[in-house]
This record gives C-alpha cells, sequence and structure tokens, in this order.
C-alpha cells in the first residue's frame, strides 16, 4: 500500500480526528468517540510502519485491521451489555465477568496483545529486516561522505 | 500490624533499596562515555529493557491510585491499566525511527533527538525542555510523597528522616552511575513488581473464588456503612464504564494507548535498545510484565471491594487505602510483597525522573540558551546538578503538600502535549516545520499552566485532553501554511525508514 503521496492527508485527518474526538467527549459522545480514537491510532500505526512510504499489506491486515475491528467490537459490546444490565444483576457472566466488563479483558487487554505485540513478532521483517538497516545505514554513510565533500 | 510483621516488611523492602543501591554502584562500571551516563543509547537487551520500561511507567500510582479510583468509581480506569497492548503500538509507531535519530549524530537526551530533528532549533528544544520538567518533577515528587509517607507510617519514624534514607540512596546511586544505573536498578525493581504481582493474583482467586464469587457479592452487598464511612455498592461499578461520566472512560482509553508513544520513559527506552530489529521482543516482554503489573492493580481492588461487601473490613475512608487493607487482610506473605512493590513502583519512577530532571538543567536547557558545556565536564555537572536537585525534590516533595497535589494533576497529558508535537508528528510527517512545532508547543505550554491556575474546560474530559488536542492541531495546520528550510537529508532517511 503506497502511502507516500497520502502522508499530509493523513496527518491532516490525524488533526481533524482529534478535534472531532474531544468535542463528542464534551458531549458525552464516548462510543463515537472511542470507534474514531482506534481510527486515529490505525493512522499513527500506518505512518509509523511504512518504509519508503510503502505499507506491507501483510502488517495492515494483520495485525492492525484485525486489532482495529477487535476494539470497536469490545466497545460496542461493553456498552450494549452495560445498558442491558444497567442498575440489575446481570443473569450471566463470562469467564466470571460482568458481560459488560469481560469484553474489556478479552479483547481489549488480552486481544489488543495477541494482535499487536503477536503480530509485531510474527512479521516483524515486515516492519524493519535486516536489509532495511543496513541500506538505511549505508544511505545515511552516503550522506554523510557526500557531505565531507 | 505486629511487631514481628512490620520488622519483616522492612527488612524485605531495605534488602530491595540495597540490591538497588549495589546495581547502581556496580553499573558505573559502565559508564564509559557521557552518552552512557545520559541516555544508556545503544547499550541493553530487550529483556532489560522491557522490565525497566515497565517499571517506570507503572508509578506508586498504578499500584496505589489505580485500585483506589477502580475501588471508588468502578472499572473505567481499567481502561488504563489494562493497557498492555499501548508498547507494541509505541514501537510500531515509532521504535525504528526514534532508533535510527541516534545513527545519524549523538543522541544521550530527548533535547538531542529535537535538535537532529530541528536543525538545533533552541526555542523548540528550550519550550520542550521546560514542559518535560514540569511533567518529570511533577512524577518525581509525587513519587518520593508517596513513598516517604507510607514508609514513615510503617517505621514510625519522621517523614523527612523516611524520604531522606529511601530517595537520599536513589539520588546517590543515580548521580554515580547516570541512566545506566537508572535502567539496570529499574529493571530490578520490575522485576520485583512482577513477581509481587504474580503471588497476588494468585492470592486473589484464593481468597474470593474468582470474579463470579466478586461479582455476586458486590451486586447485592447495597450499602456497607462503619461509622462515618459508607460505600454504595450495585452490579454497575463492575461493568466496564463504572460510575463516572462514560467520555471519561473514553479518555482513560485513548490517552495511556497513544500516550505511551509519548512518554519520556519510553522514548528514551526506544534508543538504549542495542539492536533496532529486537524491538519486537521489546513489545513482547514489556507486554507480559505490564500484563502482569497491570492485572495486579485490578484484582487488589477487586479484592478489597469483595472485603468491604463481605463485612471482613470495614469500609475505606480513602480510596488509596485500598492495597494496604487487602495486604493486611491477605497476611505476611502479601505485606511483604506489596509494600516492596509499592516502593519498587516509586523508586523506578522517580529514577527515571529524576535522571530526566537533571538532564534537562544541566544539559538540555543551556544548550537551548547557547551555554555550551564541554562533554568531559558533562557527566561532573550533571552528578553535582543530580545531587542538588534530588535533595531539593525531597525537600519540596515533603513540605509543600499543597504545592504537590497541584502538581500531581500534571504527569502523562502534561507530558503528551510537550512529545507529540516534537517527536510523533515530527518523525511521521516531513512537513513538521518548526514555525508549526514552535506554536503548538508555546500553546500547549501556556494552556498546561493556566489550566494549573483553574482554567476551566468544556464537558468532562480531563483538562489535559483539550491541551493535547490543541497542541497537536496547532503543529500541523500552522506547519501546513507556512514554509521552513530544507529537511536535512539524513532525518529524512529515518522518516522513510
Amino acid at each position: 500500500m503506497d502511502l507516500s503521496d497520502k502522508r499530509t492527508g493523513i496527518v491532516v485527518l490525524i488533526g481533524v480526528l482529534w478535534m472531532i474526538i474531544t468535542v463528542l467527549g464534551w458531549k458525552e459522545q464516548y462510543l463515537a468517540g472511542m470507534y474514531l480514537g482506534v481510527i486515529l491510532m490505525l493512522l499513527h500505526l500506518m505512518l509509523g510502519a511504512a518504509k519508503n512510504g510503502k505499507l506491507s499489506s501483510i502488517l495492515f491486515v494483520y495485525p492492525f485491521i484485525l486489532w482495529a475491528v477487535l476494539w470497536c467490537a469490545s466497545f460496542f459490546l461493553s456498552n450494549h451489555y452495560a445498558d442491558q444490565f444497567s442498575g440489575v444483576i446481570p443473569d450471566f457472566t463470562i469467564l466470571g465477568f460482568h458481560p459488560s466488563f469481560a469484553w474489556t479483558i478479552l479483547t481489549y487487554w488480552i486481544g489488543g496483545v495477541l494482535t499487536l505485540t503477536i503480530g509485531f513478532i510474527l512479521y516483524k521483517d515486515e516492519w524493519l529486516s535486516e536489509k532495511d538497516w543496513q541500506e538505511f545505514k549505508e544511505k545515511i554513510h552516503m550522506i554523510e561522505q557526500s557531505e565531507v565533500k | 500490624m505486629s511487631g514481628s510483621v512490620k520488622i519483616a516488611i522492612i527488612g524485605f523492602s531495605f534488602l530491595m533499596i540495597l540490591v538497588s543501591f549495589l546495581i547502581g554502584w556496580w553499573a558505573k562500571k559502565k559508564v564509559t562515555s557521557s552518552k552512557a551516563y545520559f541516555g544508556s543509547t545503544g547499550m541493553f537487551g530487550p529483556l532489560t529493557v522491557g522490565l525497566s520500561s515497565t517499571a517506570a511507567v507503572a508509578s506508586a500510582f498504578a499500584l496505589v491510585g489505580v485500585p483506589g479510583l477502580i475501588y471508588s468509581t468502578g472499572n473505567a480506569m481499567t481502561f488504563w491499566m489494562l493497557s498492555s497492548a499501548a508498547f507494541a503500538m509505541a514501537y510500531l509507531i515509532l521504535g525504528k525511527k526514534m532508533r535510527a535519530m541516534a545513527e545519524i549524530g549523538d543522541v544521550s537526551s530527548l533535547g538531542d533527538v529535537s535538535d537532529l530533528r530541528f536543525n538545533n532549533n533552541r526555542y523548540i528544544k528550550a519550550i520542550l525542555s521546560i514542559i518535560l520538567f514540569i511533567g518529570c518533577v511533577a512524577y518525581l515528587a509525587a513519587q518520593i510523597k508517596a513513598g516517604s509517607e507510607l514508609f514513615s507510617h510503617l517505621l514510625g519514624w519522621n517523614t523527612m528522616v523516611t524520604g531522606f534514607v529511601i530517595f537520599g540512596v536513589l539520588t546517590a546511586y543515580m548521580a554515580i552511575s547516570g541512566e545506566v544505573g537508572g535502567l539496570l536498578t529499574q529493571a530490578f525493581q520490575g522485576l520485583v513488581m512482577v513477581v509481587a504481582g504474580i503471588i497476588i493474583i494468585i492470592a486473589f482467586f484464593i481468597m474470593t473464588g474468582g470474579f463470579a464469587e466478586v461479582l455476586n457479592v458486590i451486586s447485592v452487598a447495597g450499602t456497607v456503612t462503619k461509622g462515618d464511612v459508607s460505600k454504595v455498592f450495585g452490579p454497575d461499578l463492575l461493568n466496564a464504564w463504572g460510575v463516572l461520566p462514560k467520555s471519561i472512560a473514553m479518555a482513560w482509553m485513548i490517552i495511556p494507548i497513544l500516550g505511551t508513544v509519548g512518554q519520556p520513559q519510553v522514548l528514551t527506552r526506544m534508543y538504549a535498545l542495542k539492536d533496532p530489529k529486537d524491538m519486537p521482543k521489546l513489545g513482547l516482554y514489556t507486554a507480559i510484565s505490564h500484563f502482569i503489573v497491570g492485572f495486579f492493580a485490578v484484582v487488589v481492588a477487586y479484592g478489597a471491594l469483595y472485603l468491604v461487601a463481605t463485612g471482613a473490613i470495614d469500609p475505606l475512608l480513602n480510596g488509596d487505602s485500598a492495597i494496604f487493607a487487602f495486604a493486611d487482610y491477605l497476611g505476611v506473605y502479601a505485606q511483604l510483597f506489596i509494600y516492596a512493590a509499592v516502593l519498587a513502583a516509586a523508586m523506578s519512577s522517580a529514577s527515571m525522573f529524576l535522571s530526566l530532571s537533571a538532564n534537562i538543567i544541566s544539559r538540555d536547557l543551556p544548550s537551548a540558551f547557547g551555554k555550551k558545556i564541554a562533554p568531559e565536564k558533562q557527566i561532573t555537572v550533571s552528578r553535582i546538578t543530580m545531587f542538588v536537585l534530588g535533595l531539593i525534590a525531597i525537600l519540596f516533595s515533603l513540605t509543600s503538600a499543597e504545592m504537590v497535589a497541584i502538581l500531581g494533576t500534571f504527569g502523562w497529558g502534561t507530558l503528551m502535549s510537550g512529545t507529540f508535537p516534537v517527536f510523533i508528528i515530527g518523525l511521521l510527517w516531513k512537513g513538521a516545520n518548526s514555525k508549526g512545532v514552535g506554536l503548538g508547543l508555546t500553546v500547549g505550554l501556556a494552556l498546561n499552566l493556566l489550566s494549573l491556575t483553574g482554567l476551566k474546560w468544556p464537558g468532562a474530559l480531563p483538562w489535559y485532553f483539550n491541551v493535547i488536542t490543541i497542541s497537536i492541531v496547532l503543529t500541523i495546520f500552522v506547519s501546513l501554511i507556512t514554509k521552513d528550510k530544507e529537511l536535512n537529508p539524513k532525518v529524512e532517511a529515518v522518516i522513510d525508514l
């Protein structure tokens, strides 16, 4: 995925998202703010993980998109069950947790680590390979040599 | 608490302080350059850096304040404490670029990275340094106050004497071995927190029978009163949002997750890593240790709620005593590990922020104002600064309770408002220029200070959320409409990496 000519657009979108999320927070529209918060993080991840402006499709699908979907589902389910059992004792639990909080544990906490942390390990070369690092060091060396001349 | 238990806790905790000092003393052998002393640049592997990062991020607030908030207001704070995925996110976003900056110039501090990115722009370095200094001193003062008060209560000593004993030792080893000693002692303290976490998590399950039992008890407990103190229970306390306005849960999800990449204790560790290709392993080790410490804080809160709801202990006058009430009920083994873990959390964060503050005062700020200190003198100057600053911080923290409380509202969010324009926007986007970053930082600093004096913001969001947004938005939009000098080709190569 080529992001090289989209970087400025993505950064502008980051600025706009910060503004929208803040206003949503003022208006107590927390769920929309949390969904947009995930998109805000996704945009940072895309910019940070791209190499020479190109983002690996593998990284984009897993872990990034899978993580984003998991977290949006997490917030939706937490809210759904909080509303369903507002002020009453829930008639079932998930692994012993309140059905609303269970998604914080399963998808936000454990799911977040299983996607971002493990995906990072599995596809580390898509982020930075030995070849990329050596090429970077050579590039810096050449720039320094040309500066000396 | 019986006398023999007190002696055991004190002995165990002082053993940890002694081991920390010995590690710090031993580490001075590794200080072979100013780069090592100030930044541990490119010196350590992922396990050491991972444990150190968790310890530096998890302050005394994480183990005392977080369980207190969950006890008082329910689960919203768990979004902050269960943010273990944030480290991988931070390294994916900025890890390789931050580490690569150490390949294109001498990097021993965040000020050095700012110099490289923005062509030695002194104004940016000065404002950044001031924001970082305020955030670091706020953290430092809070750790000293929490650690000293806890142990003075336990020892029956004067708070000032306790503060000077614990944090005086810390100041001494930090002055001797700088960031090398800091990073290694933090790794040890992180290990103490992880071991304590595992023991207490097991103890929680044995004591309560698991989360289902806690939920049952809390849902039906109603209001528990003893004397003038009451605690209102209900099932909503344990849903995902708790009883605070839900926009606070939103802020406590976005700020710790995305904000981890903007914390100095995470940023500086990115260039302390020896091999940048070990960054994924660093993400894993930090996540595992944070996973345990984060869950530790959650089960402590649930344990205290369970004990109060079942009538095993009285309702707590102050939520911050939840961790100690839980430890005291469990008995001597829990008390040993919990008190040591709280001390480890306070010491690791204090050492990190003492070192950052001293580097700003002795190195970054003088250079921002055009005063150059010869490299061979920098370590001596910094050692003296660290010593003096450490002593002043102890005196200040223990004599200015009101000011420390006010400063306590600074910290994570204040640091984000300084680091996001310079490092996150600056290293992800070639278009970020010194005019945009300079204005973003200046307005961020002014709004941080105005918020300190009582500036009111709309809605229920924590005030720093608004400041961060304004600082980032100004950086981006002013950079868009202004032109600056051409980017250094080496910095361009870093951003492309």
